[in-house]
């Protein structure tokens, strides 16, 4: 009897896995713990290794499907050894996962009488547009198939047109023929009166996006699948939006005395032993030390309680070529500067590398992120829920401060931005959060003494 | 059971055993010499020649069929050729005493008996009768064609037109009897007593039970015989003909101007075959078929074989019957047997049986013995032998020729069989001449001084007047069948439980006191007999109105709704009407065999009218213009509706007499967001649905209750959706194939550019239906709907659904086939 080579199931919340690669092809003899594949969730790069020594019979998915987990992705056995009983039913057609997982979810509602509503879809995914709206939409001259449809399965319907029309801007009778021609686009506003749009302000070629009468054709656009860690950022961000109330509020700091501790490490830490110790790093532990005192921040709101966390597990989001990942630097609040900065380092280049293992990525009572380096002075972050604050880190800039004769000098000073969810915390504790953070920080040797 | 009769222990108990009449067996005895004494020389050669014209033209058919050619002319016949070659004596001793006003009604197999009917008719109408019949039938159409070049006699004359006239109806012509829309296995011509032929083996049993209920009941002369043959005994509606028209009510509680059993011959052509199985020793149980009647009542039906190879001895036969009828002693039941020597069909080798035995009656082939005897008699001599076969020959073949000339006999443009297939007559009453029959007076009726205290209209000051208070459904079904005894003397209604119980929705309660048996009574648990015995009264001339209690028991009267109904109407090319509501009660809360609304089954069968009321308004008004209509009308009621008092209409429901015409739905509730369209009882949950989309989420609704589903007016349906966009069907049918799912198929095609989603259906579950503590999740609700629209036509926000509604369930279901 062949062994079956299972998708292995990596973590709690993973469903699926895409494989990147097969390492090894139907044919080779493979010995146990050899990686035979390269597979990725939505989170990170693994390989699976083969359970047993002998050929590997078969593979019953190729490179780039999408894999449920715990099924059969190939068999080890011995040679000419009938593997039709391990086959996955399903293995035809690797793609047909989405609409396996749809699928289950319709029996599971029949079971459970529990539809889901449904929620607009983007423009792209969505199965069409009536034809009232089609005759709508011709009639004033707009592409209705451009507009995001707010009917069943994202199906474009009349409603969705008369939002267009009424923020469309109003057309002469010849621009509107024009239009209805196509090959033109009209602008915002026009040159009529009351703006409206007039034969002369129509421009060549498809309108620009965002605009009700947006027509790029087909050679204009690409089409990307939301899927894997795509389309997790994109459920968890929609879903943090949907199920908290997010406040954001805005400080700055003097980052004076990060900077002089920051020279210091560079000129003298090689000689003792540090690590590179960067900005981040200082705010990062900073925010930890200060979390301590500031209980409410560091927790996780759950519907029906709010748990307080004992240990401060800081996430620190790192941009990479797959989307947006947060490590988290777990008992952040216990770690020194050096230690803290020599654990995180690691954790992001894994990240970057989307080897990440899912445990590095799970647990975090508080997050970070930073857009300093982009040139960003201020931003609006979105929470990680259930976690009920996130600190978003500005870029250095200029600030006016006045010194202890009254003149005004500049410094450098960057700003951050606290974005809490006020189901779980007030603004006021949270001010009082942001305010000692911003001590802390610009008292940086102080808080190296704790 | 009426209370006049009292089912008695004691005799019910008693020890006795049953005995049964002898069955006389080929008991006629007389020679030639002693049967010339009442019949004279002309009688006995008629029937000669009756018979040898039946050979040649049934021969000629065989020869069509065998052969592309009649007498060297070619001609390819495409239709049905079911011939009775060697049953002509049968045919012949049968009509011989037939007067126009005996009717007979026939099988696939009933050329001959429609020549020799026609024949007989020939002989006993005076010239008057016979032109005035041959000028005014058809405008004279087949008359023009055979007076042309005539010289002979009226009755020549009107033997060519009934060979041309049936000939050009087995051609499918548009001068035929029936325009060609009958054609060889349905052929008939009223004029001269000759009724429907039917293409359903047995067919003609229940249904000539009711042209003889017909006669009974208005006191009409004559009487009626249904030729079938033997391989239909072993059919159930044949079987419900018998005990029917055999009911002992007849005899014991009917009037006396109307007592004794239905004048009624069921006459079986005994050929010993049904096809190819041989009824005598294979495919049935009684042996002698004569025997059967034994089971179904004390005379036994007066039943025995006779020799239908003897002409005289069915004359004498067909003599004794009638008499025992103007007695009151129908019905009868005759084993006539015969033998045919032609296959089933063309088509038929006759594989099935051994030549010798076919070689056996060849050689009592009465073509051959009875001129031989009437020849050793000195009745006939050689000379007139050959005369009459070449004059038959001659008679035939200038039929043949008249009847497949395209130029002569063209036919019918099928456009017009659109407009043969309802007669769509007003007519108050099929009989103007005669008062019609009742027990007491209208206004001395109790239910009817009942009925003039309740409150017409169901809501005073918006709230419902209590039930008890209440003019409900199930009066307005009375008030209007009340009204119609008084109006039209022809009206009979029966079914069961019609009479004393009232039936089983009271909707009869008050009719027992007032309308005498022969116009209301109970019928035999006999679906089949019911609907039959109602389309033969109906073509009769006269209006039926029946019951089947649950539409559960429609499948039990399948061939009567479905092949009699619906088809006799156009099959006669608008010579017959059919005058009968059939009301079909659509139950609920009895499980599976008594909860189904097959209005979809009906509605599919051309010829039909379909329509389900669900207001008292509507059910009054509606029932007043099917029993005033001319057409078949399948008349469904809810069970659940029974006490529904009347909501829409403010004035209440009318006293007098008023009419809801068929085909526009009815407008319920107005809006301009959403397009609601219902059948039946679900009107009510899809107004409450209506009620809470405008209520929680402002979305105003047009409510329509399809009222009329043959015909139906989609008009101010497709008005309304250009209006909103968007349209739910729904009734308590099962989804799979209902009207709605055809309805839901038409407006997309009909409102297409008009649509914001695709017309939605919400139907019962494709199951059973279960027990009634389970039927609201069986039946739509009025959540499935709003959880219909949320999912499939518009997103309605902060709805949470509670079933589930959405294509991905709906292709799951198809994929399991529920």
């Amino acid at each position: 009897m062949a062994t079956p080579v299972l998708m292995p199931k990596q973590g709690n919340s993973v469903e699926s896995c895409i494989i990147v690669q097969w390492m090894k092809n139907a044919g080779d003899q493979v010995n146990e713990g050899d990686a035979i594949c390269e597979i990725e969730t939505d989170k990170s790069t693994f390989e699976v290794e083969a359970p047993t020594s002998g050929i590997l019979l078969e593979t019953f998915f190729a490179a780039d499907d999408d894999v449920p987990v715990m099924i059969n992705i190939a068999a080890i056995g011995e040679a000419g050894e009938d593997v039709s009983a391990l086959r996955p039913s399903e293995a035809a057609d690797a793609t047909a996962v989405e609409e396996k997982v749809e699928e289950q979810v319709a029996v599971q509602a029949a079971a459970q009488v529990a539809a889901p509503t449904p929620t607009a879809v983007p423009a792209g995914a969505q199965v069409g547009v009536s034809p009232r709206a089609r005759q709508l939409a011709a009639s004033h001259a707009i592409q209705a198939d451009q507009l995001a449809g707010s009917g069943p399965e994202g199906r474009v319907i009349e409603r969705d047109v008369q939002a267009a029309i009424a923020n469309s801007p109003t057309l002469s009778a010849a621009a509107k023929q024009a239009l209805q021609a196509g090959g033109v686009h009209a602008p915002q506003q026009g040159s009529g009166i009351g703006g409206m749009v007039l034969q002369d302000d129509l421009a060549e070629g498809a309108a620009s996006a965002g605009m009700a009468t947006a027509a790029p054709s087909a050679a204009n656009y690409q089409d990307i699948p939301v899927k894997g860690i795509r389309k997790v950022i994109a459920e968890r961000m929609h879903a943090s939006l949907q199920n908290s109330a997010q406040l954001t509020m805005s400080s700055s700091f003097c980052a004076e005395s990060l900077q002089n501790y920051r020279k210091m490490v560079k000129s003298q830490g090689e000689s003792l032993g540090l690590p590179n110790i960067t900005i981040n790093d200082m705010i990062v532990y900073a925010a930890a030390k200060t979390l301590k005192r500031h209980p409410q921040l560091n927790a996780h709101f759950i519907g029906s309680s709010i748990r307080q966390f004992s240990d401060v597990h800081v996430g620190v989001a790192v941009d990479t070529d797959r989307g947006l990942l947060v490590p988290v630097v777990k008992h952040a609040d216990k770690m020194s500067l050096s230690e803290l900065s020599s654990t995180f380092k690691p954790l992001a280049v894994s990240c970057i590398e989307g080897k990440a293992s899912p445990d590095d990525l799970q647990g975090g009572t508080f997050t970070i992120t930073n857009l300093g380096s982009l040139g960003i002075e201020t931003f609006t972050p979105v929470l990680n829920v259930p976690e009920v604050a996130i600190l978003g880190v500005g870029g250095l800039q200029l600030k006016p401060y006045q010194d202890s004769d009254g003149e005004v000098i500049f410094k450098q000073s960057i700003a951050l931005s606290l974005t809490i969810d006020h189901q779980a915390v007030d603004g006021a504790p949270a001010a009082r959060f942001l305010q000692d953070l911003v001590n802390t920080l610009e008292h940086f040797d102080l808080a190296l003494a704790e | 059971m009426p209370k006049s009769q009292i089912v008695d222990p004691a005799q019910v108990r008693k020890s006795t055993k049953v005995s049964t009449p002898d069955i006389p067996v080929c008991a006629y005895k007389k020679t030639l010499k002693q049967e010339r004494k009442q019949f004279s020389d002309n009688d006995l050669i008629g029937m000669y020649e009756d018979m040898a014209l039946i050979r040649e033209f049934e021969s000629m058919l065989d020869q069509v069929k065998k052969e592309g050619s009649y007498q060297d002319v070619a001609y390819n016949h495409r239709g049905p050729a079911h011939l009775s070659i060697g049953q002509e004596a049968t045919a012949v001793g049968q009509a011989f005493l037939l007067g126009v006003d005996d009717h007979i009604f026939g099988s696939h197999r009933s050329h001959g008996e429609i020549l020799a009917k026609g024949m007989s008719a020939i002989r006993k109408l005076d010239n008057d009768s016979l032109l005035h019949i041959m000028k005014t039938f058809d405008d004279g159409a087949a008359l023009k064609v055979v007076e042309k070049d005539h010289d002979g006699s009226i009755k020549d004359l009107a033997i060519d037109f009934l060979l041309y006239g049936a000939l050009a109806e087995i051609f499918a012509r548009r001068n035929g009897f029936n325009k060609g829309l009958g054609g060889s296995m349905h052929a008939f011509f009223t004029p001269f007593g000759i009724y429907p032929n039917n293409a359903l083996v047995g067919g003609s049993a229940d249904i000539a039970a009711g042209a003889a209920l017909f006669k009974k009941v208005n006191q009409k002369d004559g009487i009626v015989i249904a030729n079938i043959g033997d391989a239909s005994m072993g059919c159930g509606p044949v079987w419900e003909a018998l005990n029917f028209s055999g009911m002992t009510q007849y005899n014991n509680l009917w009037d006396d101007a109307h007592k004794g059993g239905l004048p009624i011959i069921f006459s079986i052509a005994n050929n010993f075959y049904g096809m190819g199985g041989q009824t005598h020793g294979e495919t049935m149980a009684w042996d002698i078929m004569a025997r059967i009647g034994a089971g179904v009542n004390a005379d036994a039906m007066h039943s025995e074989r006779i020799d239908g190879f003897n002409p005289l001895a069915v004359v004498d036969a067909i003599k004794r019957k009638k008499e025992l009828i103007e007695k009151g002693s129908g019905p009868i039941l005759l084993d006539v047997a015969t033998y045919r020597f032609s296959g089933h069909s063309p088509s038929d080798a006759s594989s099935y049986r051994e030549k010798e035995e076919v070689q056996m009656w060849q050689d009592v082939d009465p073509i051959k013995t009875y001129p031989e005897a009437l020849k050793a008699e000195g009745v006939l001599d050689d000379a007139g032998h050959e005369a009459i076969k070449e004059r038959m020959a001659k008679l035939i073949g200038r039929a043949y020729r008249l009847s497949i000339d395209m130029d002569i006999s063209p036919r019918i443009d099928a456009e017009e069989i659109g407009s043969l297939m309802f007669s769509n007559k007003k007519i108050k009453s099929y009989d103007e001449t005669r008062k019609p029959d009742v027990l007491i007076k209208k206004e001395d009726n109790p239910r009817v001084q009942q009925l003039a205290k309740k409150a017409r209209f169901g809501l005073k000051d918006g709230k419902p007047v209590s039930k008890n208070r209440v003019y409900q459904y199930r009066d307005a079904i009375f008030e209007a069948i009340n009204d119609k005894f008084y109006e039209d003397p022809t009206l009979v209604a029966y079914g069961e439980e019609n009479r004393d119980w009232g039936g089983a929705f009271a909707c009869y309660r008050g009719l027992t006191e007032a309308i005498p048996y022969h116009r209301l009574f109970n019928s035999p648990i006999s679906e089949a007999a019911i609907v039959g015995s109602a389309v033969g009264y109906a073509l009769e001339g006269g209006r039926a109105l029946v019951e089947l209690m649950y539409c559960d028991f429609m499948g039990r009267a399948g061939d009567e709704i479905f092949n009699q109904m619906a088809k006799w109407q156009s099959m006669s090319a608008g010579v017959l009407e059919m005058p009968m509501v059939l009301r079909v009660s659509v139950g609920a809360k009895y499980g599976a065999q008594h909860s189904q609304d097959w209005v979809a089954i009906v509605n599919h069968i051309p010829g039909l009218k379909v329509v389900f009321p669900v207001t008292p308004y509507d059910a009054k008004g509606m029932l007043n213009t099917a029993l005033s209509g001319s057409d078949p009308v399948v008349f469904f009621e809810s069970q659940a509706l029974y006490d529904q008092a009347e909501i829409f209409e403010e004035g209440g429901v009318p006293e007098g007499y008023y009419e809801v015409d068929f085909g526009k739905p009815a407008l319920r509730r107005s809006g301009d967001n959403l397009t609601i369209v219902t059948v039946g009882s679900t009107l009510y949950r899809a107004l409450d649905a209506a009620k809470e989309l405008e209520e929680k989420h402002g979305m105003s609704c047009d409510v329509f209750d399809a009222r009329s589903i043959n015909p139906l007016d989609y008009e101010p349906i497709i008005e309304s959706i250009k209006k909103t966009g968007r349209v739910v069907l729904a009734s308590d049918a099962c989804a799979r194939g209902s009207v709605m799912q055809m309805m839901a198929a038409n407006l997309s095609h009909y409102a297409f550019d008009y649509l914001d989603a695709p017309p939605v259906v919400v139907g019962a579950r494709n199951w059973i239906t279960p027990c009634a503590e389970m039927e609201d999740d069986f039946f739509p609700q009025s959540a499935w709907i709003i959880d219909a629209v949320h999912e499939n036509i518009v997103p309605l926000d902060g709805h949470v659904v509670t079933t589930n509604q959405r294509v991905a369930e709906q292709l799951r279901r198809n994929r399991l086939a529920i």
